[in-house]
């Protein structure tokens, strides 16, 4: 990149906004955020429902920040549970510990005087996403009006740093010049009166921001990206995942993650990981140039990674035999998993039968009388697989049985979990054994290609085969990712399979993320085409992914999946899994949205034959 | 002082181990509860834990899945369960109730509204299953400050600092979970109770209840021997289940007698006080 490339413009705050009309305006104008003050002391202050007002009026793509100053947490509590705010903004005497326990992205306002050490606090506050740096004004908390000397500002900040303090249309350029913020934070400065915008100048504001180089996005630093911090050491990505189990869980967990953390580390098992996955699963899997469909889509370029064509027939086996590798160094003889259409189960059962461990498979009774075909491959993998009868008896239930058949036989047993769902290490684990899907392409097609693709595309269940494509791509920016999830019947019927669409954050399974439930917090049951896909929840990155931004999460119904699962099929001969025909949904709609110069990845993340009969049936013939 | 502080400090001067009983709210059907409840404390219960039922009670075993089953079935919403507590009080200002549950309808209510709510009704303690103490953040001292005690699970490998952690955050007592497992399993050791409890005083004063695994008048005696509360849920639950419902107050009445029989024969006041 040449040094015009790291030009950008510094995001844009206009804060202490109290009514809708004003933030819509901004929103025009083209502000990145507003802020809404919950400072009884502030004339700027808002209550509950004047904030819900103005959230629902703003238009997408706009972040609201929440600024507190040396609140109660239940009211910060409160707040959030009633008003949609995208991060908190903190301006008293708050400690680290409290700005972290609300589990969102803050932001630390620091007063500035003349001896104030910006790194320092940078430093007491490591969780912070950002520094805003306001002018101190003896006795005045939030906007003061006046500017401080930014030369106090360090050339090498270790935050992002937001500019705030007594600034104007008229000093706006100086400012970003002499500063190079990441953002600046506007308030008084664009008022008619106390609390209300006057629109011109807001407008002669924004016009105001020069493009600059920010000292945060300055290249080159071995510091980690914030992907590949996450999850902290209790699993949290963000507000979501955690460990959300009974206390007799805690230590089996605690074990889990000791021995991860070892092994992911020790050459041997790596070595050992490596060459199964090579000669056993037959790694790496290629990538197809399906040439005929993007004519005919008459678009981007479409290529698949192809996970059908591992042993078993999907993307399951990367984790199960990762996580059955460790289960033998840890001395366990028996491992345990829940499946929903089969197809974890038979890959669970396949690394079993491999390694010479006891299996069983949880699966609900329903899902046993509709997936007949893979109930007898595991049976004939030496395998029992034992119905679950209790709730709804599907997938979800299968997962609740399975931890309580851990949590009694822990001695001798490992769970191995089908996707990156469950309490931590689970998400991180899985997503690490899957991770070798993206690493893998993200070469291929540089090589292939000579360049990064311009979108990915992958079905979302509880998201393992996708968060294996994406992780590896999160640091490349100008790569979009789509997940897509089951729509079912439609979003608007409650028949779909789509939490991260239609649902809301909440705990279950172990960790915090969205979910399906109903008025009173009970989860609900779920409807897709492909079983696969067929669950109330969802791996907590996806969540963190889509509240930060970084991915987009869509939905095709089971029509749409339907008719992609044809399309493939005749046009490039090659018959895809019901769960991988959502991600090719979404790839026939975006498609032509591109040109034939730019390329879309699609996970192909497993193959059809499983669900020829259900195919079959839904269109009246028997086989 | 707070109606579970005061029940125990009742029993320390009967030198006796508290009974325990757990019943699912809105089991069979949420127009019983309220009677279920009287018919506890007449029977002779000193606290009542009263199920909150969820979906997907991933740490319980059948017995109770069935009850939260049953109870779900029949309509019951959490803010019944606040009102069942409620109704429970105008007859009842003194027996502790303790709601236990998992996380997630009361975090759909809201932490805050939950915790009023919950104050308002007469509630004194909550156990969450599903919320160690690693992720309780602020939740503890809201519910202190609503007067709930939050009720914290120990289990046989939970370690030393943690044993130190989970004492400091809980108020009220502590359950003491008596084997690896669900609610409901079989096979329990005493002998292996007594050690881990005592290593557990070394952290806390707080009273220990004993739970999971207390099927018969002889295994409650058993355990108030060693611990300060004796917790049955699953053998509570199974009668329910196996009993017409016009019979349902008498049986429950007789079994939880039975039990506080036991419990109160063996106290140890009436051998060596």
């Amino acid at each position: 990149m040449t040094p015009a490339d790291l030009l950008t413009r510094p995001r844009i705050k206009i804060c202490g906004i109290t009514n809708p009309q004003d933030a819509i305006i901004a929103s025009q104008l083209g502000t990145d955020a507003i802020g809404l003050v919950f400072y009884q002391a502030s004339p700027r202050a808002v209550t509950v429902t004047q904030a819900q007002a103005i959230v629902q009026a703003l238009p997408p793509f706009i972040t609201v920040v929440g600024l507190f100053v040396n609140a109660e947490a239940a009211y910060v509590r409160a707040v959030l549970n009633q008003v949609a705010l995208d991060r908190l903004q903190f301006h008293g005497e708050e400690t680290a510990a409290y700005c972290e326990s609300f589990r969102r992205p803050y932001i630390k306002a620091v007063r500035m005087r003349p001896d104030t050490d910006v790194n320092a606090i940078a430093q007491q506050y490591p969780q912070a996403q950002a520094l805003l740096l306001d002018s101190y004004v003896k006795g005045v908390k939030g906007g003061t009006g006046v500017t401080f000397d930014w030369q106090h500002i360090p050339a090498q900040p270790l935050k992002p740093i937001i500019l705030a303090g007594g600034l104007s249309p008229e000093n706006i350029t100086h400012a970003v010049n002499t500063v190079a913020p990441y953002g600046v934070d506007v308030s008084g400065g664009v008022e008619q009166a106390k609390g209300i915008k006057d629109a011109a100048k807001m407008a002669a504001f924004i016009r105001g921001v020069p493009m600059s180089i920010a000292h945060s996005v300055t290249p080159a630093t071995d510091t980690p990206s914030e992907f590949e911090t996450q999850p902290d050491a209790l699993g949290h990505f963000g507000p979501y995942g955690g460990v959300f189990v009974a206390e007799t869980l805690m230590q089996p967990l605690a074990e889990l993650q000791q021995a991860y953390t070892h092994y992911r580390n020790d050459p041997e098992f790596k070595a050992e990981l490596d060459r199964d996955l090579h000669h056993y699963v037959g790694r790496p899997s290629p990538i197809y140039h399906a040439e005929r469909w993007s004519k005919q889509l008459g678009g981007a370029q479409i290529y698949l990674k192809r996970e059908d064509l591992n042993h078993t027939g999907a993307h399951k086996i990367n984790a199960a035999l990762g996580q059955a590798l460790l289960a033998k160094r840890m001395g366990k003889t028996r491992i345990i998993a829940e499946t929903g259409a089969g197809q974890h189960g038979v890959a669970s059962a396949t690394v079993a039968a491999r390694l010479g461990l006891e299996c069983v498979v949880y699966m609900g009774a329903e899902d046993i009388k509709r997936q007949a075909v893979n109930v007898y491959r595991m049976r004939l993998l030496g395998a029992e697989v034992r119905a679950v009868t209790s709730g709804s008896k599907t997938l979800k239930d299968a997962l609740n049985e399975a931890m309580r058949d851990w949590v009694t036989n822990v001695d001798n047993t490992f769970y191995i979990i089908g996707t990156v769902a469950g309490p931590h290490p689970y998400p991180a684990m899985v997503r690490d054994f899957q991770a070798i899907i993206g690493r893998e392409a993200r070469a291929q097609m540089l090589e292939m290609t000579g360049r990064l693709p311009d979108a990915l595309c992958a079905c979302v269940g509880g998201g393992s085969n996708a968060i294996g494509l994406f992780y590896p791509f999160l640091n490349d920016a100008e790569v979009k990712i789509y997940g897509v999830e089951a729509a079912g019947e439609g979003l608007d019927t409650l028949r779909h399979a789509a939490p991260l669409n239609a649902g809301k954050p909440g705990v279950l399974h172990g960790n915090r993320t969205y979910l399906m439930m109903n008025d009173d917090g009970q989860i609900s049951e779920t409807h897709s085409i492909s079983a696969g896909l067929d669950y109330p929840g969802v791996g907590p990155e996806h969540s963190w992914l889509k509240d930060i931004g970084r991915a987009n999460y869509v939905a095709v119904t089971d029509d749409e999946a339907l008719n992609a699962f044809h399309a493939l099929t005749r046009i490039e001969g090659i018959i895809p899994a019901l769960e991988s025909s959502h991600a090719l949904a979404y790839c026939q709609k975006l498609a032509p949205t591109l040109s034939p110069e730019q390329s879309i990845l699609v996970n192909l993340s497993g193959r059809g034959d499983k669900d020829i009969n259900t195919v079959a049936t839904l269109e009246g013939i028997q086989i | 002082m707070s109606r579970i502080t005061a029940c125990f400090q009742q029993l320390s001067t009967e030198k006796r181990a508290a009974l325990i009983p757990f019943i699912t709210g809105g089991d069979p059907k949420p127009a019983q509860t309220v009677g279920l409840m009287h018919a506890l404390v007449k029977g002779g219960a000193d606290i009542i834990e009263l199920g909150m039922p969820f979906s997907d009670p991933m740490a319980d075993g059948p017995v109770i899945q069935r009850a939260s089953e049953r109870a779900l079935a029949a309509g019951t919403r959490l803010k019944d369960i606040l009102d069942m507590v409620r109704q429970f009080r105008q007859q009842d200002a003194k027996t502790p109730v303790v709601l236990m549950g998992y996380l997630n309808p009361i975090e759909y209510m809201g932490y805050e509204t939950f915790a009023k709510a919950a104050q308002a009704a007469g509630v004194d303690g909550a156990l969450l299953v599903d919320l160690p103490p690693e992720e309780v953040g602020d939740i503890g001292e809201l519910f202190q400050r609503h007067d709930l005690d939050p009720i914290f699970l120990l289990s046989p490998t939970t370690q030393p600092e943690r044993i130190q952690r989970i004492c400091q955050a809980a108020s009220g007592y502590l359950y003491y979970v008596s084997l690896k497992g669900v609610t409901g399993s079989a096979n329990l050791d005493t002998k292996a109770v007594a050690e881990k409890l005592a290593e557990i005083r070394q952290y806390t004063q707080l009273p220990i209840g004993v739970g999971f695994g207390i099927r018969d008048a002889a295994s409650a005696a058993q355990v108030a021997q060693i611990s300060d509360a004796v917790v049955v849920g699953s053998a509570l639950v199974q009668r329910i289940e196996d009993t017409p419902e016009a019979d349902l107050i008498d049986t429950v009445t007789a079994f939880v007698r039975e039990l506080r029989n036991a419990i109160s024969s063996e106290a140890p006041s009436a051998a060596t006080a």
